[in-house]
């Protein structure tokens, strides 16, 4: 008899009763699957002991009070200490995958136009973005689209710091945007990343669809006519992006370029697939009626940004339209763009004014 | 690389921390919650937050995470049966968002002792050090490997995970010896370089 799997080995540890009888069997009379059993019970025990954490002493009551009152009010005291210390692990999550998160964006959003069967055809580039509105609730309850679907990654972008501005030119082939004056409280030279094309492609399936609805307590809308196993290929990158450090070492100011995303497909006319998208039971209705006024013309990226915390208003950088976002408590703001098919990002623990000014004095 | 909306967009943009809750206006009101809510929130509410708790390595966190969780939830019309599944894979998604935008509280980490339901474990000796290494390795491991891995050592069965994962029974076994593998390699590898 064959050797049980890996698998079978680690249920035996934890449910024994959920293993066949013969791979029990096996297993008691097998020295080579008894020690594999010994390894498999070493790994979960010091897994297990790795990631226990204590919460013995948690008060539900409490935590229920707080739901139904605290968390359901419409205005909160002034932040503590910790707001301080928030704003750089942001940053350093920012700069890992900008090539990366601007994709992802992409593949729930992007896109409108028209696609010959069999071929992949560009149906969307990025000309503009605008920031579209949610309730953090909505953020958090946003679905994951791998539930409808096979998200394949296709390109890592492989964020890496190089040394200089001309090795960062080199390694992305883009201009990297220069920074004439810095603001009052950066200084020195910054750090520069690069990452290169990250790139992914999401094949619908009308089960797994429907398995996901099911969960979420609905049904699934009849798909579109060869809709099923339709796909949707996203690039975007290469990008760079400079970081300037404060005294205390928080990241003070960014900036980033990053080739703007593009999508293609294959199959249904790609308008099919965003509507259908859009009418799957998880996503809130608000929010898909207001995105579905977006990228009319396969040309706006919208961005996603929780209203409740960041407010965002249209500007423009050298003649192009802008979008400003900054935090309310005006912590943290940011101005983004997109030209000659390049996003550019400028954000820091400053101003909208003053993000502003460094975008417009970019060399 | 996350494929997820809610991950990608506080990746590109200076948004607040979802865990920060000094700032947050949540804009919901009590009549938008589902009326099973308090018993299934009573019933869960610790489960939930261990899941996120094994994640983060914070109480703290984890309640602010599962708190998230249940209030969306509570505006969902997820069958009360599935519930469980549900607000544990919410919550652990929702906790490795975190640690992977690496906007995680780390000075808060705690190195609590572990509960007390997972006795045969305390005998195994990990240092600080470990738990943060196996924690940052956790969030580069394949999202429904993290995931499964989080559920089974929160206490949820092999049938739970594999319905609330979509995966075979037959496959959660493995789907989690993966993980336990490569966490193990993860620490031999720092071992050994030391």
């Amino acid at each position: 008899m064959r050797h049980p799997t890996e698998g079978v080995l680690r249920r035996l540890l934890d449910e024994p009763a959920g293993v066949a009888d013969a791979d029990r069997q096996h297993v008691a009379d097998c020295p080579h699957c008894l020690d594999a059993l010994v390894a498999t019970r070493s790994d979960a025990d010091l897994v297990g002991a790795a990631l226990a954490t204590g919460t013995a002493d948690l008060d539900v009551d409490a935590a229920w009070q707080r739901l139904t009152t605290s968390r359901l009010t419409t205005s909160r005291p002034a932040a503590g200490p910790e707001r301080v210390a928030v704003p750089s692990r942001r940053w350093r999550g920012q700069l890992r995958r900008p090539a990366a998160a601007a994709l992802a964006v992409g593949v729930v959003l992007a896109g409108a136009g028209t696609a010959a069967a069999n071929d992949w055809l560009q149906i969307f580039h990025t000309e503009r973005i605008t920031a579209v509105p949610l309730k953090t609730a909505d953020l958090v309850s946003l679905p994951d689209l791998s539930a409808y679907g096979t998200v394949t990654v296709t390109a890592q972008p492989d964020v890496h710091e190089v040394a200089d501005a001309a090795a960062a030119g080199a390694a992305t082939g883009l201009p990297v945007p220069e920074v004439v004056r810095l603001p009052r409280g950066v200084s020195g030279d910054p750090a520069y990343q690069v990452g290169g094309k990250a790139g992914a492609t999401f094949t619908f399936s009308a089960r797994k669809a429907a398995a996901a609805a099911a969960a979420a307590g609905a049904s699934l809308p009849a798909p579109p006519a060869g809709l099923d196993g339709s796909s949707v290929r996203l690039a975007a990158g290469p990008g760079v992006a400079e970081v300037w450090k404060s005294g205390t070492g928080v990241p003070a100011l960014v900036v980033g370029r990053v080739v703007a995303p593009t999508a293609f497909s294959s199959g249904v006319p790609f308008t099919v697939l965003r509507d259908y998208l859009l009418t799957l039971p998880g996503l809130p209705a608000p929010v898909a009626e207001q995105l579905r006024t977006f990228a009319g013309d396969g040309s706006t990226l919208p961005l996603p940004v929780p209203a409740d915390r960041v407010t965002t208003r249209q500007d423009s950088v050298n003649g192009m339209p802008a979008t400003v976002l900054q935090t309310r408590d005006r912590t943290l703001a940011a101005v983004t763009w997109v030209q000659d098919g390049k996003v550019t990002v400028v954000a820091g623990s400053l101003g909208a004014d003053e993000v502003l000014m460094i975008a417009r004095g970019l060399q | 690389m996350g494929m997820d909306p809610v991950r990608a967009t506080t990746a590109v943009l200076p948004a607040p921390e979802a865990a920060r809750r000094d700032e947050r206006q949540v804009v919901v009101s009590r009549a938008d919650l589902r009326a099973d809510l308090d018993s299934i929130f009573r019933r869960d509410y610790r489960q939930v937050v261990g899941v996120a708790a094994r994640v983060l390595g914070s109480a703290d966190q984890a309640e602010d995470v599962a708190q998230d969780a249940f209030l969306a939830f509570g505006r969902t019309a997820v069958p009360a049966e599935q519930a469980t599944g549900w607000l544990c894979v919410a919550a652990a998604h929702t906790a490795l968002n975190l640690l992977r935008s690496g906007r995680r509280r780390a000075a808060r980490e705690e190195t609590g002792a572990p509960p007390p339901t997972v006795a045969d474990v305390a005998e195994v000796v990990v240092t600080r050090e470990e738990r943060s290494r196996v924690r940052a390795a956790l969030g580069t491991l394949p999202r429904t490997q993290a995931v499964a891995l989080v559920l089974r050592h929160s206490g949820l069965s092999y049938a739970d995970v594999a319905a609330a994962l979509e995966l075979s029974p037959g496959s959660v076994g493995t789907t989690v010896r993966r993980a336990e593998s490569a966490l193990r390699k993860e620490l031999n590898r720092h071992a050994s370089s030391d």
